[in-house]
């Protein structure tokens, strides 16, 4: 299966693993522009260790939806409500889902989670909870959306994604370590194309054909 | 409408409020609140000053806990009184809400009471006194209260929440001594080899450390941990080197071995060693300087002239290394004790050093470390290598040396007992290649004992001996402070901790205060220490943040009045007698300096000012600070000090009236907090633009902050004492022996023997003596054995949670779990297998004075030795984190004189046992 | 899982999603289809077939209901047919209508034809319910042939083993205990090969350790003993034991499919080719948390 997608433009993040410190702060700005309830993360740190004490070493993976080219989540979705836009973005739509949880399994990254009920971080709703709390999140898939919304904004305002703060995803613009990039691969003078010519990496679970669109920068000099 | 709106109600305002945070040392970070319909919803960068903010406008992870920390269900929102008269943890303390007039009257009534009876007691002791948490950020939230306690008069900050005991302390005292560095950071723009002993900078750092050594790593440069446990730091840096824990003063003497022994003076930085540092001055053989009999100046031999002269003789090129004979000399010890020499032969004092290493090697120190002799001889030469010296930079038109090699040290390492000895080692690796504030070496980031704060180079004036000038607390036989006036000691005890204001005493041996309020020491000779009569807190939790918690919480019990500025009811307010609701972060208005007064590698490339905006209104009954500070004043009487305060600039930047301009405020004015903000801010603008702009209250909300470009020659403190022809105190401690020696003169004079063990730290140049030992003696003093209590417990911190404050913030505990062990008992996996431990299982932590519990964290990058608890406070009255089981060191880590330095200072480290919680219940 | 670790997420972890609510879907859809699919080898054997056709349908309905109940938005559950081209889902839920009109229609008519198609669709049905497995490909246990294959048999070995464990009734049935003792073996083999697939692809230890509790009882009681009962019902026509063996078998495949959705549905999980250099420091080595490499060949 391949997605059938004519993409003129193709959205994806480029991550650099040296320059990742774990500190999660790409997690909480995800939950702060997405509203996520208490224990969803759409965007996350992995913290994992390798090797035998003395010679170990411990690496930090920021990891989320990978909006892959060819997304087993979308094909195993009964409904449509999983779709592959002409940008790249896998998008889910909370209207027509009926959080089957079919593409929870299918994707191979953790990234999508589906919430029966209401959750408040105390218990009860605070008033920014209640204020962007959305109901219709219920019930169904949720994920990374590449913040769509600041996106879409871009098509509107003429900026660039990856390069407006305005247009790219909260999790971006939060690093502090600047590991984060975000961009369209298709533009070879975008800057995540140009950091990507220069530096090797490698793209989480390829061999399972899913064209994830999240690199992750191991070594190389930058652009 | 969508059914989001449906649900909520449309948005029909949002904006968007720049605004700083400033949760820890590292800030202030700049934001931006997000307000829709009147509440905040969401916490941004401030991409406004991404040319100014060295992280690009970036907070870190807390500062998108503010939000929720802004609707807290927990929260006080109305101010409380105690209705239980008695205090305890097992005592509900039965608060109710009051009017916040009864409870400004009721205060006001007791500060008028204690005002007319005396503002010292008859203890020679402040009537109030204060606590304000972590690092003095809480200043950066308390509005004008500065300015109500100054027109009170002496106060008492004798009671530390941390201070001494969990921050870098002696590097505070000694870095200011030395090169006016109240912390010390690597140059790391500019850096290209680091051997960080412990230094967490990518947790503690926030983002300026983060970003600048993710640019750093890329770049190519080079960071060696040095730690017993793979921390974020360790985990980032190029190589982890799992050092045991303490003996890290040996690891650095043998560094400095190889580089004056194996190496030699020819491959080090003579010209710097020879025009910046005492290493030409002459010993004489009972360790003192050699001095011209006339005018007691230091001598030093002139190789151009073959001559022996004093320190400051112009056009002399100073020997740096050997033995020279001195025909006429004298010393001048303690308490001004002369000695005549004559023919007498003088070691340089780099000789000196050179003599003193030659034990010191790196096989040596292998065996006290258990790291390979090889590993040590390696980091040394790597080092000396990266050093490049000869090696030039030029910064804005001028050429200074540069020297990218930087030692950093971290908490536990650079205080307690050994600290001494790290700071020194540290500091004279940095002398000998040049890299002591020399582009790529290690600064200064701001001084706290030495004025100005703003400006460090400002405090840099001759002094004796061709140093700069420092501000003892005197140990004269007449001028010594003979009795305390501070409940913690700290004129009396630590000469080096100054005398400037707050931050000398703040900066004081503080588990004092805690102690003698229970127990004082056999020869005590002086009045019993007395309660204060009333206890402010703001921002700080001792009895979860100090040592020894139970015992201090309920020390802090017996205090007969309480009022704490308080967010939720905590493990120290659950003792206060008022709970005032301030209106916190998002809330309320505060102007504050940024760049280069800071803390951690806050220089920056401007400075100027940021303002903490009100982004949303005060949840309940919560009040601005300032509006609290001036009622306070009014009530109490104290108006008119309060305002005189505020004219001077106590709360803001600069005076509010300077030769150009005028903002002074008035009685009224100062009682309305966004006049007094207004001025503050126009007297910053028109301070830092030098009358060129001028802008209000009103201008900062809208662009957050003002700032104007700082060459990065004010990074470097160096080419300061260059322009004034002085010499880093350095290598050897002449001052330090001596102001040890009278101090032990007065002590001794007043029967006073229980500080003797501090008196050993006073040396001209540090010994290796058995600094892990000192917690192990300390455990079989106090009835326990080795074999009992086998591990060594660390504690070190983690970015979501670095002060307590923000474990009850739902999001930061949510994220921080992340992380493997940020929540709970970090253990070596191979020694969890032997002792049955298996992950996530619950575990009892036990050191001779009690225990802790927690969830065991197995993994691979710990020393088999070692448990590592990341900084959490077993909390147990501060509500949604109570609730959890979050073990902590303080619980169990005791409060003694034996454990405590010359300084002042503890570390984090306790001889614990660990198992299963289920076979401690067993047995 | 324990609630500490519940967002450390490197290693697999069993899925969450569907629990036995979900499973049910698959066990007794998968007997349910099984059962279409035996029927007309019952009729064969001069049984009344509808009786069996009946139940698959409510066995399926039943799988369908269980499944209705598990997802988060019920009430727009139609929503199901809109992705035909690519998800074996829809392509279930578009089977089932017709599954159930045959299956009534035989039932209710007795006509062979319809009990044909039946089996046919059941057939179908069974093979789309193993693709939304396999398309499934987070998780390593169901993204693999050998697994759709084991499926397929699974659930013709279900279905004969109910019409089997009729057998008391129908004591014409007993030459069906051959059929079965075959059915048995294939099944055997698909297992084994699913397992040897395994190991040979690598999987989540986790995965591994689930089929390793399980295949013993799975081998003992669903194969070898479902097999000599099936036989000796056969051979020695003692409807009994050609009950038992059909129970036997029925109840395996059932366990075994619990097993695949419930204990042994591990996430991918996470994997680093190798650490990244951090400054001038050296890369590390990859891995590979919680997995079982690859068998050498």
């Amino acid at each position: 299966m391949s997605a059938q997608v004519n993409q003129d433009k193709r959205y994806v993040m480029a991550i650099d693993l040296r320059r990742c410190v774990g500190c999660q702060t790409c997690t909480a700005a995800c939950k702060n522009a997405n509203a996520t309830p208490p224990g969803v993360q759409w965007r996350r740190v992995l913290d994992i260790e390798t090797g035998e004490f003395p010679d170990v070493q411990r690496t930090f993976m920021p990891v989320g939806c990978m909006h892959c080219a060819n997304p087993p989540c979308m094909h195993v979705c009964p409904t449509t409500a999983t779709k592959l836009r002409a940008d790249g973005l896998v998008t889910i739509d909370y209207d027509i889902c009926i959080g089957c949880a079919n593409c929870v399994m299918a994707c191979p990254y953790d990234a999508r989670s589906i919430q029966h009920i209401a959750k408040y971080a105390y218990g009860v709703p605070m008033k920014s909870e209640e204020a962007r709390f959305e109901p219709e999140r219920l019930g169904v898939a949720t994920k990374c959306t590449f913040c769509k919304d600041r996106i879409d904004l871009a098509a509107k305002t003429g900026q660039t994604p990856g390069v407006d703060p305005e247009v790219t995803p909260a999790c971006v613009n939060s690093c502090i370590s600047d590991a984060m990039h975000f961009g369209d691969i298709k533009d070879p003078n975008s800057n995540v194309s140009k950091l990507l010519a220069k530096t090797e990496h490698f793209r989480m679970h390829e061999e399972l054909g899913t064209d994830p669109s999240i690199y992750y920068i191991l070594d190389g000099e930058e652009a | 409408m969508s059914a989001a709106d449906k649900a909520s109600g449309a948005v029909t305002s949002a904006k968007s409020v720049p605004s700083f945070c400033y949760n820890c040392v590292s800030g202030p970070d700049f934001l931006r609140v997000k307000v829709e319909n009147g509440i905040a919803t969401e916490i941004g960068p401030n991409f406004d000053g991404d040319r100014i903010h060295p992280a690009r406008g970036r907070p870190c992870v807390k500062a998108y806990g503010l939000v929720q920390k802004t609707y807290n269900p927990n929260r006080i929102l109305t101010p409380m009184k105690r209705t239980n008269p008695k205090k305890g943890m097992k005592e509900d303390p039965g608060f109710t809400p009051i009017s916040w007039d009864e409870a400004l009257d009721t205060i006001a009534e007791k500060l008028k009471a204690i005002r007319a009876k005396g503002v010292i007691d008859e203890a020679g002791l402040p009537r109030i006194a204060a606590s304000f948490g972590h690092g003095g950020t809480p200043s950066n939230y308390m509005g004008t209260l500065p300015a109500f306690l100054a027109a009170w008069g002496p106060v008492d900050y004798s009671f530390g929440s941390g201070q001494g005991v969990k921050c870098v302390h002696s590097e505070h005292l000694y870095g200011e001594f030395w090169h006016r560095a109240f912390t010390v950071s690597a140059d790391t723009p500019h850096t290209r080899y680091n051997i960080s002993f412990g230094a967490n900078v990518e947790v503690t750092g926030g983002p300026t450390a983060v970003i600048r050594h993710a640019d750093a790593r890329i770049r190519g440069y080079k960071r060696v941990q040095v730690e017993p446990s793979l921390t974020i730091t360790a985990a980032c840096s190029a190589e982890w080197v799992p050092i045991r824990p303490k003996t890290d003063p040996a690891f650095m003497f043998a560094l400095i071995h190889v580089l004056v022994r194996e190496h030699g003076v020819e491959k080090l930085d003579i010209p710097f060693l020879r025009d910046r540092t005492a290493s030409p001055y002459l010993l004489a053989p009972n360790g003192l300087y050699l001095r011209d009999p006339d005018t007691s100046k230091p001598l030093l031999f002139d190789e151009a002239s073959g001559r022996v002269v004093a320190h400051d003789t112009p056009d002399v090129r100073p020997a740096v290394a050997g033995r020279h004979k001195v025909a006429r000399a004298i010393t001048v010890d303690a308490d001004a004790a002369r000695q005549e020499f004559a023919d007498v032969e003088g070691r340089t004092a780099y000789q000196a050093l050179v003599d003193h290493m030659e034990r010191y090697t790196p096989e040596w120190a292998s065996q006290i470390c258990d790291v390979p002799a090889d590993t040590i001889r390696r980091i040394a030469n790597e080092y000396l290598e990266a050093a490049s010296i000869g090696e030039t930079i030029e910064i804005d038109g001028v050429t200074l040396p540069l020297r990218p090699v930087a030692v950093t040290l971290g908490k536990s390492v650079n205080n307690g007992w050994g600290a001494f000895e790290c700071c020194w080692a540290r500091t004279v690796l940095a002398m000998l290649v040049g890299a002591l504030e020399n582009p790529g070496g290690i600064l200064g980031t701001t001084v706290r004992i030495n004025k100005p704060q703003e400006n460090r180079h400002m405090s840099v004036k001759p002094g004796d001996d061709g140093f700069m000038i420092q501000y003892f607390n005197p140990t004269g036989p007449n001028s010594w402070e003979a009795q305390p006036t501070t409940r913690n000691l700290h004129r009396t005890m630590v000469p080096i901790v100054g005398r400037n204001g707050g931050w000398s005493q703040a900066l004081g041996p503080t588990q004092l205060a805690w102690m003698f309020q229970e127990e004082t020491p056999e020869g005590w000779n002086w009045p019993k220490p007395t309660y204060p009569e009333l206890w402010f807190v703001y921002r700080s939790n001792p009895a979860i943040s100090f040592w020894e918690t139970r015992r201090l919480a309920e020390a802090a019990a017996k205090f007969p009045f309480m009022v704490a500025f308080a967010y939720t009811v905590d493990e120290t307010n659950y003792m206060a007698d008022l709970l005032l609701p301030e209106a916190t972060d998002l809330e309320s208005n505060q102007l504050i300096r940024m760049g280069q007064t800071k803390y951690m590698e806050h220089f920056w490339d401007h400075i100027g000012v940021v303002l903490r905006q009100k982004a949303v209104e005060p949840q309940g009954e919560a009040r601005d600070f300032s509006w609290i500070a001036a009622e306070l004043a009014r009530r109490s009487g104290l108006i008119d000090g309060y305002v005189a305060q505020l004219n001077r600039g106590i709360s803001g930047v600069s005076p509010l009236k300077g030769e150009t301009y005028d903002f002074a405020l008035d009685a009224q004015s100062a009682l309305d907090p966004d006049k007094v903000w207004d001025a503050v801010c126009k007297a910053a603008t028109v301070t830092l633009s030098q009358g060129k702009e001028c802008h209000g209250l009103d201008w900062f909300k809208e662009h957050g902050f003002y700032a104007i470009p700082q060459s990065r020659l004010g990074w470097y403190l160096t080419p300061t004492l260059e322009k004034q022809g002085l010499r880093y105190e350095l290598p050897y401690q002449e001052r330090l022996l001596r102001l040890g020696r009278e101090l032990g003169n007065r002590l001794h004079e007043n029967e006073i023997h229980w500080w003797d063990e501090q008196l050993t730290e006073y040396v001209g140049l540090p010994d290796w003596h058995d600094v892990p030992g000192r917690w192990e003696r300390a455990l079989v003093n106090a009835g326990g054995s080795l074999e009992e209590f086998p591990f060594w417990l660390l504690a070190t911190k983690s970015m979501q949670y670095h002060s307590g404050g923000n474990a009850a913030i739902a999001l930061m505990d949510e994220v921080s779990e992340n992380l493997h062990g940020a929540t709970g008992v970090i253990i070596n996996d191979k020694t969890a297998e032997k002792l049955g431990i298996g992950e996530n299982d619950r575990v009892e932590v036990r050191s001779h004075i009690g225990a802790t519990y927690g969830r065991a964290a197995l993994v691979k990058g710990v020393r088999p030795d070692t448990i590592v608890i990341i900084g959490q406070f077993d909390h147990w009255a501060t509500p949604y984190i109570k609730d959890t089981e979050r073990a902590s060191l303080n619980t169990i880590a005791p409060m003694s004189v034996e454990l405590t330095d010359a300084t002042g200072s503890g570390a984090d480290i306790v001889r614990v046992a660990i198992r299963r919680a289920d076979k401690a219940a067993a047995a | 899982m324990n609630e500490a670790r519940i967002l450390d997420r490197t290693v697999p972890r069993q899925q969450q999603e569907w629990d036995i609510k979900g499973a049910l879907n698959f066990i007794l859809g998968g007997a349910g289809s099984g059962l279409l699919v035996a029927a007309p080898f019952a009729a064969m054997l001069r049984a009344d077939p509808r009786p069996f056709v009946a139940l698959g349908l409510v066995l399926v309905a039943g799988g369908l209901f269980s499944v209705w109940l598990k997802i988060g938005r019920p009430w727009r559950a139609f929503h199901v047919v809109r992705r035909p081209s690519t998800s074996w889902m829809t392509r279930e839920a578009l089977i089932a209508p017709f599954l159930f009109a045959a299956g009534a229609l035989g039932v209710f008519s007795g006509a062979p034809l319809f009990i044909l198609v039946a089996a046919l669709l059941g057939a179908l049905y069974a093979y789309a319910q193993a693709r939304i497995l396999k398309a499934n490909i987070g998780i390593s246990a169901w993204r693999r042939w050998s697994c759709v294959a084991l499926i397929v048999v699974t659930a013709v070995v279900e279905g004969v083993g109910i019409v089997a464990f009729a057998s008391p009734f129908w004591p014409s049935l007993a030459p069906l205990g051959f059929l079965l003792a075959a059915l048995i073996v294939a099944r055997y083999i698909a297992w084994t090969n699913y397992i040897a697939d395994l190991r040979r692809t690598g999987a989540p230890k986790g995965t591994l350790q689930a089929f390793d509790v399980f295949a013993p009882r799975f081998l003992i009681l669903g194969h070898a003993a479902a097999a000599v009962f099936a036989l000796i019902g056969a051979i020695g026509h003692y409807p009994a034991a050609l009950a038992l063996g059909g129970a036997f078998a029925a109840v395996g495949g059932a366990l075994f499919k619990y097993t695949l959705v419930c204990r042994a549905a591990f996430t991918q999980g996470f994997s680093l080719p190798r650490t990244p250099a951090r400054g001038r420091g050296k890369p590390g080595p990859g891995l590979r948390p919680g997995w079982e490499p690859p068998q050498a060949n």
